[in-house]
This record gives C-alpha cells, sequence and structure tokens, in this order.
C-alpha cells in the first residue's frame, strides 16, 4: 500500500538498526521528493565514554538515518510498493561518502536534535543530501512547529532564533545494496 | 551504435569527472576498469551511469546498475542490451 510520507511511521518499521544503533526518534515533517526533518535525543548510552558529548560521528550517523537511509527506503518502498520489512529482507543501507562536515557546536545527553536534510539526487538505490543539524530550544513541541513547516523554509534552513546550529553537512551519499552482494 | 561510438561517448562523460586524471582517458579500452586503472571515486560510478542514460538515451534498471561490473566493456555491453530491450 502507497504511503504519502513517512509522518506517523516509527523509524523502527523503517529502518533495520537495532535499538542501541538506532539515533532516530520521529519524523517530524516529510515531502518525498524534497526532503525530511526528524529529531534524537542522545541517551546515556549515546555519550558514555566520551565526556558525556554525543559524538561527531554520531551525528554523521544519526543525519545519515534520518535523512538518505530513510528517504530512500520511503522511495524504494513506494517504487517496489512492497513493505519497509520486505525492503529489510532484501537491502542493507551502506555508507558510500561523506562530503563536508562542518561542526559548530555540541550536543549533551538529553539534548534534542533535529535533522534537516535536503534531497539532492536520488537514482539507482543511492540518494544524497545536504542539510543541517539543530538543537531544539528546550521544551518545544517539534510535532506543533513543524505543523506549520514549509518547502521554502526548508530550502532556506528557516527556523526560530532560538534553534542553535550544530552542523553542516554536504554531500551526505548513501545507497541501498542487496544483501546478496555482500 | 558501434562499442567504439560507445566508448567515445563515454570518455566524453568522463572528461567531466573532475576527480579522474585526464591523461589515463587518453588510452581507454573496452578493458579499461573504472575503479582499478583511473581511480573513479564509487560515488561517482553511480552518476556516469545517470549521464550515460542521458547521453545514450536509454534507461537502465537499478537492478542493471548493482549487478554492473567495473570495466568499460560492462557498460558498454549494458547499453548496448538496453537499447535492445527497448
Amino acid at each position: 500500500m502507497k504511503m504519502i510520507n513517512l509522518l506517523g511511521t516509527a523509524p523502527k518499521e523503517v529502518l533495520s538498526h537495532g535499538p542501541t544503533k538506532l539515533l532516530l526518534n520521529k519524523y517530524h515533517w516529510h515531502v518525498p521528493e524534497l526532503g525530511i526533518v526528524a529529531s534524537y535525543t542522545p541517551k546515556a548510552r549515546d555519550v558514555k565514554d566520551h565526556f558525556g558529548i554525543f559524538r561527531g560521528v554520531d551525528q554523521v550517523e544519526a543525519f545519515a538515518q534520518a535523512t538518505i537511509v530513510s528517504c530512500g527506503a520511503f522511495s524504494e518502498r513506494q517504487k517496489q510498493d512492497c513493505t519497509f520489512e520486505r525492503l529489510k529482507e532484501i537491502f542493507i543501507p551502506v555508507f558510500v561518502g561523506i562530503g563536508e562536515v562542518k561542526f559548530h557546536n555540541y550536543l549533551e545527553k538529553g539534548d534534542t536534535f533535529v535533522s534537516i536534510g535536503k534531497i539532492t539526487f536520488y537514482k539507482f538505490r543511492q540518494m544524497i543530501c545536504d542539510g543541517r543539524i539543530y538543537k531544539v530550544p528546550k521544551g518545544l513541541d517539534l510535532d506543533g512547529y513543524f505543523k506549520k513547516f514549509t518547502e521554502d523554509r526548508l530550502v532556506n534552513y528557516n527556523l526560530g532564533n532560538d534553534f542553535t546550529l550544530v552542523a553542516e553537512l554536504q554531500d551526505v551519499t548513501g545507497r541501498a545494496i542487496k544483501k546478496e552482494r555482500l | 551504435m558501434e562499442r567504439q561510438e560507445i566508448i567515445d561517448g563515454l570518455v566524453e562523460i568522463l572528461k567531466t569527472v573532475r576527480t579522474i586524471d585526464q591523461e589515463k582517458l587518453k588510452n581507454v579500452t573496452e578493458e579499461t576498469d573504472f575503479i582499478a586503472d583511473l581511480n573513479t571515486p564509487s560515488t561517482e560510478m553511480i552518476n556516469i551511469a545517470a549521464k550515460a542514460e542521458q547521453k545514450f538515451g536509454v534507461e537502465f534498471e537499478d537492478d542493471d546498475i548493482d549487478d554492473l561490473g567495473s570495466k568499460v566493456k560492462d557498460i558498454v555491453d549494458l547499453i548496448i542490451r538496453t537499447k535492445e530491450r527497448e
């Protein structure tokens, strides 16, 4: 059955990652051909042995899960008209490349952040996204906030001044490959 | 379409890939390996396939790309096969 977008779908249904490696809580905004906004709040285990700070490499992983993996899975599901479970049986997501990443700030346990991804390329099950990570103001209702979000605001990263820019990412590239090819 | 004509078209595409040493494009043959001989980044292989679709007026299946080898002859074969299929 075709879907309109990922809103209302739990990330664990979409992604193959197990509970300790899933760095994605919820989808808040999604226009399939354009991009996505999704959030995560680091847990104690995510900052363990790293002086209480969510690692930069995990920020990239969280961004990739929120953008290229989620959007790629959605697009392939639509194309094959199957379930996410079926996709998980056939494919595995792999990193192909990461362009430039600039870190501007840090995240601690309990800091909710949003990954904002803009799709720049999708073909042959390979997706490329540019985007940003922002720390979210404490207590903000993200679903309510992004209900009024628009394509124009996504393109321009138009958020309130109380969001803190944490990272800028370019050319984050991933591909779904068949498990049989591993 | 002759195979050499396709190879010449592929070389034109490869000239637009800035990470490929242009000197190496002077001796491209069917046996040239995109990765081993031209040091083509894996990220570029999909872009090259997408550009080949446009240049040769074909549309590859996702599975074709999954199964594509890394030599020039592999993509030449795919282009010919796809043209016959269409």
